[in-house]
């Protein structure tokens, strides 16, 4: 048994696909439709390419009820590591991307979290 | 936004909230810039940036995928017009088709053969369906059809 996915919950694929790609530089696996809505994957260029971000819809009410209580609290939905975090900063504001935590040393790592305007607080870490 | 700034954060999804309740009377932009203690033209920057879409752009959104859980739900697209705020039926069935890609009725006599239909749009449990391929999106398709 290995990890394979990790979904995140997303209040508009396009919009989504978008900022994971061209904002972000993942690169796109999958995209297929699915029911009432797409099946999106990407990867990280940085990272082994079998191991797929899903950008799912948020339609069913608690998913959004969900997403909205984790950014109302500034809590990350989950974190992504970087190599050179005050680099990849740098970077993704130079593209518009809002942080509301500047790196900030937390222990052993320094810690950043940005929104990805799909309704999610994204944390970035550097060990 | 300022360093580690949950309240700013906090405040703005406030205002987000009030955008999204389309069954309120049309929040106005200086309503809910007020919401989040910014003034107009500070709410629309900071929260594009932030949405990644205008209080105008998102307030569109919801209200078309309300009017897509309502007509899911059964209701008339006339009534479904008026539910989400749009005083003209011709720009909401315009709008409708544009975004969503058919007209509202053809919408919802895509979801007519279904006898329960939940108040969401409805799509497959996406990990299971993917490891099947499209066997199991066949299958999905077909008995979420005949619910």
């Amino acid at each position: 048994m290995r990890i394979k996915l990790i979904s995140i919950f997303v209040d508009d694929q396009d919009k989504a696909l978008r900022f994971y790609t061209e904002l972000l530089g993942f690169r796109k696996k999958q995209d297929f439709p699915v029911g009432g809505a797409r099946w999106i994957t990407v990867t990280s260029p940085e990272g082994p390419d079998d191991l797929e971000l899903v950008l799912e819809p948020n339609g069913h009410p608690a998913a959004s009820a969900y997403q909205s209580a984790l950014l109302k609290d500034g809590i990350p939905c989950t974190a992504f590591e970087s190599m050179a975090i005050h680099d990849e900063v740098r970077r993704l504001k130079a593209k518009g991307v809002v942080f509301t935590m500047e790196p900030t040393v937390a222990g052993k790592v320094t810690i950043a979290i940005f929104s990805d305007t799909c309704g999610n607080l994204i944390q970035i870490y550097q060990q | 936004m300022a360093r580690d700034n949950r309240p700013a954060l906090f405040h703005l999804c406030r205002a987000r909230d009030l955008l999204a309740d389309v069954s309120s009377p049309a929040v106005s932009i200086g309503v809910a810039a007020r919401e989040a203690s910014l003034s107009s033209c500070h709410f629309i920057r900071r929260f594009a940036a932030v949405f990644g879409e205008t209080p105008h752009q998102f307030r569109t959104r919801e209200r078309l995928t309300a009017a897509q859980r309502l007509l899911a739900r059964g209701h008339s697209v006339t009534d479904v017009c008026m539910e989400v705020g749009f005083s003209s039926l011709g720009s909401f069935s315009a709008l409708f088709s544009r975004r969503i890609g058919v007209s509202p009725a053809s919408y919802q006599r895509s979801l007519r053969c279904s006898v329960f239909v939940p108040d969401w749009t409805p799509h497959p449990p996406s990990c299971l369906l993917w490891m099947g391929g499209d066997e199991a999106i066949a299958i999905f398709e077909k008995t979420w059809r005949r619910r």
